[in-house]
């Protein structure tokens, strides 16, 4: 039995986490995320860039009490990665993961 | 954190952060303890008024503390979704439970007003609604208990015709379910922000 291929943009850890928060929030803001996953700055930013390029994420760039604010969410396509890529794990771990 | 991450692995981030997500309400504890403190200062004072014949014994507190914690509930509320770092569905839910509750809440004064009935004992079964539901869906036992206790007092209040009664009833009712459940989930929230 052949397995779905793993979507490379969500299989790795801090991107994986930043979605895992993201789908079940209507948006979240990076110092948020950035408590919740424990990463650094420089990472965490890189990361939601990356999210963002391959469309998954929306992210807005607001003010919030005169600070500047990045808010993210998850996008349509983003979800659909997501449920696809919790699908292809549950296929391998269905068949015990070593 | 770029290393191949395994599928059990993959399994476990999704759970502890879809976990932190849905742990992650705003402050709402503020909104009982006020709300728990005018509501019972409301009551004392129409029931200490209640021989003066007056605009207060008439139950005019009602309407003040109503116009009070309006003005300081939407001052509060204006200031914390500037702050709250997420925007969960939830809250929006929880949001429109507290809505459709306060839409009722001043059709049923109106309408109880207007026909000269107390609303008292209604009111009181009205909010045992809101109480129980956001306890529920927050999964905080004090507000579920809490609106398990706004019923009971409510059916007490609609069968008792002694005003120390109802007074005492309501009081205890505002105490255990909005201002004990309002200290302790304050506690929590103080708890989650510095933990």
């Amino acid at each position: 039995m052949a397995f779905a291929p793993l979507d490379p943009v969500l299989h790795n850890q801090l991107r994986l986490a930043i979605v895992s928060l993201l789908v079940g929030l209507d948006s979240a803001d990076f110092n948020f995320l950035l408590e919740k996953t424990g990463a650094t700055r420089g990472n965490l930013s890189v990361q939601i860039t990356k999210l963002k390029e391959a469309g998954y994420l929306t992210v807005k760039k607001t003010f919030k009490d005169n600070y500047p604010n990045t808010s993210c969410s998850l996008s349509a396509k983003g979800l659909k990665a997501f449920e696809a890529y919790v699908k292809a794990i549950k296929e391998y771990l269905g068949t015990g993961e070593g | 954190m770029d290393r191949e991450l395994t599928p059990s692995e993959s399994l476990r981030i999704i759970e502890t952060m879809i976990g932190q997500a849905k742990s992650s309400f705003s402050r709402m504890s503020t909104y009982f303890l006020l709300w728990g403190v005018l509501l019972i200062a409301a009551m004392i004072t129409t029931y200490m008024m209640r021989d003066s014949g007056g605009a207060w014994g008439q139950g005019a507190a009602w309407g003040v503390v109503g116009v009070i914690g309006g003005i300081a509930s939407w001052i509060i509320g204006a200031s914390q979704s500037k702050k709250e770092p997420v925007n969960n569905p939830m809250d929006r839910i929880v949001g429109w439970v507290w809505g459709s509750f306060i839409i009722t809440m001043l059709l049923m004064i109106f309408c109880f007003g207007a026909s000269h009935r107390d609303p008292g004992a209604a009111i009181a079964l009205l909010t045992a609604l809101p109480t129980f539901l956001t306890g529920q869906i927050m999964r905080f036992k004090p507000l579920i208990f809490g609106g398990l206790l706004f019923w009971v007092a409510g059916v007490i209040m609609f069968f008792s015709g002694n005003a120390a009664v109802i007074t005492a009833t309501y009081c205890i009712a505002m105490l255990f379910g909005y201002i004990v459940p309002g200290y302790l989930l304050k506690r929590q929230e103080d708890g989650l922000r510095t933990a």
